[in-house]
């Protein structure tokens, strides 16, 4: 039992090794989640489970919807940026 | 002659704020809200839970992430003594570093809680995000208890 807690609480001593990839972005959902769950816990009148996740669920819908919206606009400006651009500065009259 | 209703108020008001802060969900478990106060405390610990997990407790860093630090405190005021005990460490091992410097001339780091890379960030953030979202709950908790009082529900 004891070697049991002292190991549990060593795993909170060293960091987890996540590699930076396109899947480390998974690790937005739980965090999404929560915020959605947590804001809604605050809003709503009554806590009753179907209307409660129904409302958290359409608030976590509409953030990962918004990031990716988000996302979309940064990369096109981006891609603008890093690969249209310098093809047209180099062959304008400048 | 006993205290004015204001001060019953203000001190009502406190003492659900600091209840909200002690333990997330507090403030909402004094105000007889149980259901709202159980998913608070959940969704609250578990992701500061995770947030230590996955950064380590070394996220929680007094010295030189001030901003994030004060953001993680908002989850309990046990957070201070965390931030205390990783200061700790981190001083100490600065001392050992420079006694090391003077004594072979090498500065190589010495670090009680590792925090590094993706997982360091993850971490940061979960324990800051779950600080910030139980602050929300504490200021809405106090706005709850305030609306009680005027509405003459608060006896």
């Amino acid at each position: 039992m004891t070697v049991l807690m002292i190991s549990a609480l060593a795993a909170f001593t060293t960091p987890m090794r996540i590699d930076t990839t396109p899947a480390s972005l998974l690790w937005l959902l739980p965090l999404v989640a929560t915020i959605s769950i947590v804001y809604k816990a605050t809003k709503v009148g009554s806590v009753r489970l179907r209307p409660f996740v129904k409302e958290a669920g359409a608030l976590f819908g509409s953030i990962l919807v918004f990031i990716a919206v988000a996302a979309l606009i940064l990369y096109g400006i981006a891609w603008v940026v890093t690969g249209q651009l310098p093809g047209l500065l180099d062959s304008s009259a400048f | 002659m006993g205290p004015s209703w204001k001060d019953n108020h203000v001190l009502y008001l406190l003492v659900v704020g600091a209840m909200a802060w002690l333990v997330p969900g507090g403030g909402h478990y004094l105000l007889k809200e149980k259901r709202r106060a159980a998913i608070i405390l959940v969704a609250v610990a578990l992701t500061f839970l995770v947030g230590l997990y996955v950064g380590s407790i070394g996220v929680i860093d007094k010295v030189n992430a001030k901003p994030w630090y004060w953001a993680q405190v908002m989850n309990t005021p046990a957070v201070f003594l965390l931030g205390d005990h990783v200061a700790d460490a981190y001083y100490r091992g600065a001392a050992r570093r420079e006694a090391r410097a003077g004594r072979d001339g090498t500065t190589q780091a010495v670090q009680a809680y590792s925090v590094f890379g993706r997982a360091g960030e993850i971490g940061q953030i979960y324990t800051s995000v779950s600080g910030l979202l139980n602050l929300l709950c504490i200021i809405n908790a106090i706005y709850m208890a305030h609306l009680r009082v005027v509405k003459g529900e608060h006896a």
